[in-house]
């Protein structure tokens, strides 16, 4: 089997704009599931609203495409009554930490056995481009049209402090690190946390100075360090530039989780 | 095995000519039907994959097929068997 196989074809080509980094994601993701030997009928895919939440909907398996923010919520009911199933989560960084913060949060403390895979394209693309709470300072949305001017959530710290067991975070460009930081979430009983930044060429990276999809991808391959070379810089004595973020395997745990497959 | 781009997916973002370690893909210049500029494929046995994937028994490399956010490309078997002589970059 191949990780196309879990792609329901008859919906495809999907509607994400040319160039989108979601579809990359769903690739990455899908990728890792295949290598579980996870049953589909065992598997759920579960969403909230965004254009990264209509992942959901081009996989074969059963799925929830939920309300805004909802998708954790939604997704401890359906772990928790059954905890056999295999539930995977795709959302936003709006869906997650903006409207769903809350739920993000408490999923972490619970320590609920799901993987979450977080599309964070630092803007609301759905709906035309405003700030979200990832929108780095300094960039342009429809809602900071003269630069953003609060500091971003960094989603992996604030999963980290929450409890979760499994946290870490790549980017569109490392389609092969993403595929094992999936695999190896999925793998870690309890809740674990895969940030993948992306790019929106539509309503982020057309406003913020990226002309081409490989401009924005070039950024992202370039302004993530990994935590070892971030330490060795702090070590160093080395000024951190602001617009870098870290990648890799954050934390890795093991809290008491609940909802485990018996 | 033979690379291939699916034209009724592909979108022509042209991330697949920045990823692949021997330059495949080349950024297209005809418009197909759709108004979509489809990359052309520079002597695609060259491709890991292409070559190995039968020996080895599982994807190697596939590194465009996972970045390709459209589920574009992907490998055909060839039918009947073509010989190709290659000359490997390395
Ligand atoms: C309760 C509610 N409030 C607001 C909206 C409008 N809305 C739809 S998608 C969205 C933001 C999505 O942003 P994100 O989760 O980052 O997804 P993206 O489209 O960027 O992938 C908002 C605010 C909604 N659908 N429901
Ligand atoms: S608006 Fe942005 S996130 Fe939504 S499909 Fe288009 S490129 Fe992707
Ligand atoms: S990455 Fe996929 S969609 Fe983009 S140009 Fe290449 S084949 Fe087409
Ligand atoms: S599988 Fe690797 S070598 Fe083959 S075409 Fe794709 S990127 Fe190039
Ligand atoms: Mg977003």
């Amino acid at each position: 089997m191949t990780f196309e196989d879990w792609f329901r074809t008859d919906r495809l080509p999907h509607i994400y704009c040319a160039g989108c980094g979601n579809g990359t994601i769903i690739n990455c993701t899908l990728a890792a599931i295949d290598q579980m030997s996870w049953k589909k009928e065992e598997t759920v895919f579960i969403s909230g609203i965004g254009c990264s939440s209509r992942a959901p909907g081009y996989i074969v398996t059963d799925s929830l495409h939920t309300t805004h923010g909802r998708a954790l919520a939604f997704a401890t009911g359906v772990k928790m009554a059954n905890p056999a199933l295999n539930v995977v989560i795709f959302t936003g960084d709006g869906d997650l930490a903006a409207i769903g913060g809350n739920h993000f949060i408490h999923a972490c403390r619970r320590n609920i056995d799901l993987t979450v895979v977080c599309m964070n394209n630092q803007i609301y693309g759905m709906t035309g481009g405003q700030g979200s709470p990832t929108t780095p300072k300094g960039c342009l949305s429809t809602t900071t049209p003269y630069g953003c001017s609060e500091p971003p959530f960094d989603l992996c710290e604030l999963a980290i402090a929450a409890g979760a067991n499994y946290v870490a975070r790549w980017t569109s460009y490392h389609v092969k690190e993403l595929e094992k930081a999936v695999r190896a979430g999925l793998e870690t009983p309890g809740f674990s946390f895969i940030e993948a930044m992306t790019q929106c060429p539509t309503n982020f990276g057309r406003r913020n100075k990226f002309k081409q999809v490989a401009d924005q991808v070039d950024y992202l391959k370039t302004h993530g360090v990994l935590r070892a070379k971030r330490e060795r810089m702090i070590e160093q004595g080395e000024k951190i530039p602001e617009d870098l973020f870290v990648i890799g395997e954050l934390m890795r745990r093991n809290r008491p989780a609940m909802g485990v497959k018996p | 095995m033979k690379l291939a781009i699916d034209e009724t997916r592909c979108k022509g973002c042209n991330l697949c000519t920045k990823v692949c370690p021997y330059k495949i893909f080349k950024e297209g210049n005809k418009p197909n039907r759709k108004g979509i500029v489809v990359p052309e494929l520079d002597r695609p046995e060259r491709c890991a994959n292409c070559r190995l994937q039968h020996l080895y028994g599982r994807t190697l490399c596939g590194v465009c097929q996972l970045t390709c956010p459209d589920q574009a490309i992907h490998w055909v078997e060839e039918q009947p068997y073509e010989p190709k002589k290659v000359a490997i970059e390395y």
